[in-house]
């Protein structure tokens, strides 16, 4: 079955355009739950209060307020929120390329597959010559009136689409203050901790690991609907060994 | 420092490094809150059942599930009982190489930071670092935090060992569904197409970009303040692929290489003036001017204009 596309645009190479669709490329399989009456077992609605009057205000009658000072608010509309998304509309400029190794996974946000719209030609020859140059291209991207930092990349036989954290977004090391303590590992310990490493090497395979917690929710929602009793068991803490060398050796 | 959000231990073997976890990102958007507009009082969200129309207060708020048609409403203790046993570790189950791990994987950033003041926990720490960072390599282990269990790799960054929360791999989507129709390219245009990518290169620099969103936002914000008038801009039109790729992609390349705008149109063969020097030496040559390799830019517009 065809995917839903949640976008429809150009990028841009150039003159060179090339016309896309945007899919999801994650989707979460959380256990989400709903809110109900514990009591009767309706569902719960939330409802939008006037603090003042204590009666039910309607969406259309609510807009956006920005907190200038306590209790002070710049009123805006919700058409004039949208002045802030800037003109770019539905193109995504490609005008900078990036290694696309370069960039480090604490940048990344959200990923999107890039589908190619009306079988255009140019979808193929930008995803192959990304493709060969490992690079990524790096525009921006406009979202439900929000515009993001985007890089392009080719994906298996796909563009995908990463939004991009700003560097101001990014925490550093050096705004955390951490206290390397006074002595150094020695030598026998940094072996024996590489050692490890290596043992522990493998091929990144991510379906060797399932959502185990996930899987556990859903087997309790199970025996619960058959009526059955859940027993409560208690969790235990780990001990921390005093012996660091020790530690390492028993478990090499 | 940053609030910790969670404290517990980071497990590599046998030995235990007690560590906070703290987020590596920041909220820097502007937060608006919804006011009703006829009286600007704040809007509060309050619990309704659907049954009664009466208000619910949260006490009385139970956790239900649609299981095929079914609804199973499970307390917190009940959940709390399916946790996994170790809750507060962060088992390291394997090395992988972090090239290998896609970046669709990766969800929210963090740092792990030693927790408490004792000597050993430090160097421990200090020993994780020394040799993740000699590798390229991330450790892969499980994280519960709140009501959900997380896939997390953590490396070294700045000096520090950092937690990326992961999606599982059924969390990922495949890419086989998505169109990627059209003509597998010709080997002229791929080339002219990398050269232009390659023209176009640089190192990656974050601190070069700026998030222009938020700046718009924030002068929205002063401009409603200040009374003035707020204008929607016109979203840009959305261009057509160009009729001829093997042109458009030559004249991109062409602009590239001028260091010109990349999306500069060709203006026809009167303006000269917008060419580079190389574009005008090979029009001088295709138009047999005499004397063209000592021309300066100037004299080669000149010599070719009509």
């Amino acid at each position: 079955m065809a995917p839903r596309s949640i976008w429809n645009g150009t990028v841009t190479f150039g003159l060179v355009n090339v016309p896309i669709k945007l899919y999801s490329a994650t989707e979460s399989k959380t256990v989400r739950f709903n809110e109900v009456h514990a009591k009767d077992g309706a569902r719960v609605e939330h409802r939008r209060i006037c603090s003042k009057e204590g009666k039910e205000v309607d969406y259309d009658d609510v807009v956006k307020g920005y907190e200038v000072e306590p209790d002070k608010y710049v009123v805006l509309e919700k058409d004039e929120v949208k002045a802030a998304a800037g003109d770019r509309g539905k193109v995504v400029h490609l005008a900078e390329f990036v290694d696309a190794g370069d960039v480090d996974p604490v940048f990344f946000e959200k990923t999107y597959y890039v589908g190619s719209r009306d079988d255009a030609d140019p979808y193929r020859l930008l995803h192959e010559a990304l493709k060969k140059t490992g690079k990524a291209g790096i525009g921006r991207f406009t979202f439900h009136d929000r515009e993001y930092l985007v890089a392009l990349r080719a994906l298996d036989d796909v563009l995908a689409l990463h939004t991009l954290r700003f560097h101001d977004e990014v925490v550093g090391a050096d705004d955390l203050e951490i206290d390397s303590g006074s002595k150094k590992p020695s030598k026998q310990e940094v072996q024996m901790a590489n050692k490890l490493v290596d043992t522990l090497h493998k091929d990144f395979a991510p379906a060797d690991y399932e959502d185990s917690y996930r899987e556990a929710v859903l087997d309790l929602l199970k025996r619960k609907a058959k009526g059955e009793e859940i027993d409560l068991a208690e969790q235990e803490e780990p001990e921390q060994g005093d012996d660091l060398l020790a530690a390492l050796k028993a478990s090499v | 420092m940053a609030r910790a959000l969670w404290s517990g231990s980071l497990s590599f073997g046998l030995v235990n490094v007690p560590v906070q976890l703290v987020s590596a990102a920041r909220d820097l958007d502007y937060h608006f809150n919804e006011l009703h507009e006829k009286d600007g009082a704040r809007i509060e969200q309050h619990r309704f059942c659907s049954e009664e129309d009466e208000e619910v207060l949260w006490e009385e708020v139970a956790r239900s599930f649609d299981l095929d048609g079914k609804q199973v409403i499970v307390s917190d203790d009940e959940l709390g009982s399916v946790q996994p046993r170790k809750t507060r570790t962060i088992d390291i189950e394997a090395f992988v190489d972090l090239a290998d791990v896609d970046p669709v994987y990766f969800d929210h950033p963090y740092f792990l930071v030693p927790a408490g003041d004792s000597e050993g926990t430090f160097r421990a720490y200090r020993l994780l670092v020394e040799v993740m960072s000699r590798t390229d390599r991330a450790a892969l282990g499980r994280l519960v935090m709140r009501t959900k269990e997380y896939l997390a790799a953590v490396r070294v960054r700045d000096g520090a060992l950092t937690l990326t929360t992961m999606r599982f791999h059924d969390e990922v989507r495949p890419t086989k569904p998505v169109p990627t129709g059209g003509k597998k390219p010709a080997k002229k245009a791929l080339d002219n197409a990398i050269a232009v990518i390659e023209e176009l290169s640089s190192d990656w620099e974050p601190d070069s970009y700026t998030d222009c969103y938020r700046e718009r936002l924030r002068r929205v914000i002063d401009d409603k303040r200040k009374r003035r008038k707020i204008e929607v801009p016109e979203p840009e039109k959305q261009p057509s692929p160009a009729p001829d790729l093997m042109a458009a992609l030559e004249r991109t390349l062409a602009n590239a290489k001028a260091g010109r705008d990349i999306r500069t149109e060709p203006e026809g063969d009167g303006d000269l003036g917008e060419l580079s020097k190389d574009e005008l030496d090979e029009k001088a040559k295709q138009a047999g001017i005499k004397g063209r390799t000592k021309m300066s830019k100037k004299e080669l517009v000149k010599a070719l204009s009509p």
